[in-house]
């Protein structure tokens, strides 16, 4: 049975995960303990060995998911054996692609940041692959099932990433921040679930999706607001995991209390991996005309949020004095744009789902490089995160605040670069989909958002540091640097030849 | 007849456990309601024929659960209390009791309507719920979500020992002096050194 090629993708993150914890747990650890002390972490001293490995298995797991894409999901036969609890198809590897993508930039910036800041532990690199196979599932999940054990591996191994600074009070407060309401979420998503199966007599998507078809008929037995409630819980606790106004009240706190290199797998890995489940139960169980209609689905609901989550956002990021806090924001923000790709999704499916397919792709490898040019930024003791700390890192380190600018611009949704393809599709899709109204509240929302991106390079560039005040120099870290300088080519290469994604992810709709 | 009995009582432990576990002020005394409570729907779940749940519910909630709760209560002292006279306090119980009020007069009212008709379910197939059917549909039908979850238990672990252990170096136990060298005033020179130098009375 043929069914370790297919599979490969979480194979591979999956042992990797294991034997990376073993040699961890089995290793020397390299730093010396001062008199009267002793090392309890065997892995102590050896984050840049480990980071390396992590990101090699991640990147492995990119290359596999591209490669069973290349072969296409027709060509493997066996994986229907997986259905309904997995479901392989184009999408999910396509997600797999970016989640590993996003996995593999986390590690690579963890190898430079933890020994930097002095929380040097082994523990944070499986636990980053576990989230990442949990991330995995929970995008393929066709079984709400599935669906849970999928999240609940991912949120429980970044709870514990962000809890490992343990001296800093505000890293715990974000860890329990974030693990008391991310519960709560989860909770009411599987409450939800329950309400679904009880109205319809199925967990997989596809059997809710056909009951849900049915309502309206008269042999119909489905209860209608049962369906809705349990969509409603769905939907809030998703909402909680992408950050959506108003289920974001966590998100500014966690993303600044976090280690950067967490914050960096929150933004990226954990909101593509919901976006990707989201779009898939919408489709999937809530896909028939009456519930994709305006006037009685779900779409006008995702448009209300994606507007209130724009310009929320976008209104207070402009306001952060923290550089970190206002990539927090601008995350939310972003949020919001992929909330539009999915509203498209209601008159035009196929170019709707692939515009948030690209869209979260050049998202991940803009905001992972903005986080990483953060990190390089600071060093010891003096972690760069306001604007202040900036100040003048133009003049004094070209190269880094180069990169930096670069993965701004990005965001800002400036061409040549990912992003203004990303935002180009997205609003295209909503267009196609006659949602004009969406799509000019989207662009302005662009543009306020270029005001507190511009605002970072203007302190760059054109301030100096306050005399007296103190200075953030770049920490000096191979790692880092690797994880920029394949950022920035992807970047730069999406936004130079942006037909090719687009390509892979009709293709991954068309089955072509 | 005796089996609408046996309902009756054990959601009379269940309701009365519930009711027992909000309305106590002493911490200890809610949690025994909160275990009422458990046996209660356990033995609600026998009698819908889901042996395995019961079991369950009595091994993880009674067992593991709730001994936890007393756990926690008798080491912060069984006395201990939040402030519950305060104004927040006051705040967050009326509008808990308001919005049991709500849904349960609206529950009355439905009642008294005639309320909406209830769904018969057939009966359950001999063995359905026990433990072999349960073990039968884990390791056929649900082995992906099964073994999925292995993942989850792992992340679990390691995450609970990296927060656990917070540094990667810390200090030793002390060990090897016999107990009673620390009562025998400095051990080392070096430590009485200072504390004569301050003047002790002579």
């Amino acid at each position: 049975m043929n069914l370790l090629f297919p599979l490969s993708p979480l194979l591979v993150t999956g042992f990797g995960a294991l034997l990376l914890m073993l040699t961890e747990a089995f290793g020397t650890p390299r730093v010396r303990a001062a008199a009267g002390e002793e090392v309890v972490d065997a892995g102590a001293g050896r984050s840049g060995e480990l980071a390396l490995g992590a990101a090699v298995v991640l990147l492995a797991g990119a290359v596999l998911s591209v490669a069973v894409w290349l072969a296409g999901p027709a060509a493997s036969p066996e994986l229907k054996l997986l259905e309904p609890w997995l479901v392989f198809d184009g999408v999910a590897l396509f997600m797999s692609f970016v989640l590993c993508l996003g996995g593999a930039f986390t590690a690579l910036l963890a190898g430079g940041y933890l020994p930097e800041h002095q929380i040097d532990r082994g523990e944070f690199f499986p636990l980053l692959i576990l989230a990442t196979l949990g991330a995995q599932v929970l995008s393929a999940s066709g079984d709400l099932l599935m669906l849970f054990v999928g999240l609940e591996t991912m949120s429980l191994a970044v709870y514990a990433m962000i809890g490992l600074r343990r001296g800093s009070a505000r890293a715990v407060e974000a860890a329990l921040k974030y693990f008391l309401l991310g519960s709560f979420a989860a909770a009411l998503m599987l409450f939800g679930g329950a309400l679904l199966y009880g109205a319809t007599g199925h967990t997989d998507l596809r059997g809710i999706g056909q009951a849900v078809a049915s309502i309206g008929q008269p042999e119909s037995t489905v209860n209608a607001g049962l369906v809705l409630l349990g969509l409603t819980l769905n939907l809030v606790g998703l909402a909680f995991k992408v950050s959506a106004v108003p289920f974001h009240m966590w998100t500014p706190d966690a993303y600044e209390g976090a280690p950067t290199p967490t914050t960096t797998f929150m933004a990226v890995a954990v909101k593509t991996a919901a976006f990707a489940i989201l779009m898939r139960l919408l489709l999937t169980s809530f896909g028939d005309e009456r519930a994709m209609s305006w006037g009685a689905g779900w779409p006008p609901v995702l448009a209300l949020l994606a507007i209130v989550t724009m310009t929320v956002a976008n209104l207070i990021a402009g306001r952060q004095e923290s550089v970190k806090r206002m990539l927090a924001y601008s995350s939310i923000a972003h949020a919001g744009y992929v909330l539009i790709g999915l509203v498209a999704t209601m008159r035009s499916p196929i170019e709707g789902q692939a515009s948030v397919m690209v869209y979260l792709l050049t998202y991940t490898v803009s905001t992972a490089g903005a986080f990483g040019a953060l990190i390089l930024c600071g060093s010891r003791g003096a972690e760069a995160v306001s604007y202040d700390d900036l100040a003048g890192i133009g003049r004094r380190h070209p190269a880094a605040a180069l990169v930096f600018t670069l993965f701004l611009l990005s965001l800002a949704g400036m061409p040549p670069t990912a992003g203004f393809f990303g935002k180009l599709y997205i609003f295209r899709a909503a267009i196609d989909s006659e949602l004009y109204w969406l799509t000019v509240l989207g662009l302005l929302n662009s543009l306020v958002a270029a005001y507190y991106y511009l605002r970072v390079i203007v302190s760059m560039y054109f301030r100096e540091p306050a005399p007296g005040a103190p200075v953030a120099t770049p920490m000096r870290s191979g790692l880092v640097t690797g994880a920029l300088v394949l950022a920035a080519f992807l970047v730069l290469a999406i936004g130079l030849a942006p037909a090719t994604p687009l390509a892979m992810a009709l293709g991954s709709l068309t089955g072509g | 007849m005796v089996g609408n009995l046996y309902f009756a009582l054990c959601a009379l432990v269940c309701l009365l456990g519930a009711l027992g576990c909000v309305t106590s002020k002493k911490p200890i005394r809610g949690a025994i309601g909160l275990l009422a409570t458990i046996i209660g729907m356990a033995g609600l779940f026998l009698k819908l024929n889901a042996q395995f749940l019961a079991a369950i519910q009595l091994i993880v909630y009674a067992g593991a659960v709730v001994v936890l709760f007393v756990f926690v209560i008798m080491v912060l002292g069984p006395d201990s209390r939040t402030d519950v006279d305060g104004g927040r306090a006051q705040i967050s119980r009326a509008f808990a009791g308001g919005l049991f009020a709500l849904i349960a007069g609206g529950a009355l009212v439905l009642l008294a309507k005639g309320g909406p008709t209830p769904t018969r379910l057939l009966p359950a197939p001999p063995g359905h719920g026990d433990v072999e059917a349960v073990g039968g549909q884990l390791f056929t039908q649900a082995i992906v979500p099964f073994e999925i979850t292995t993942a989850l238990l792992i992340a679990a672990a390691i995450g609970a020992i990296a927060i656990a252990r917070g540094r990667a170096v810390r200090a030793p136990k002390p060990h090897g002096l016999p107990a009673g060298e620390y009562y025998h005033g400095p051990v080392r020179p070096e430590d009485a050194a200072p504390a004569s130098k301050k003047g002790t009375p002579k």
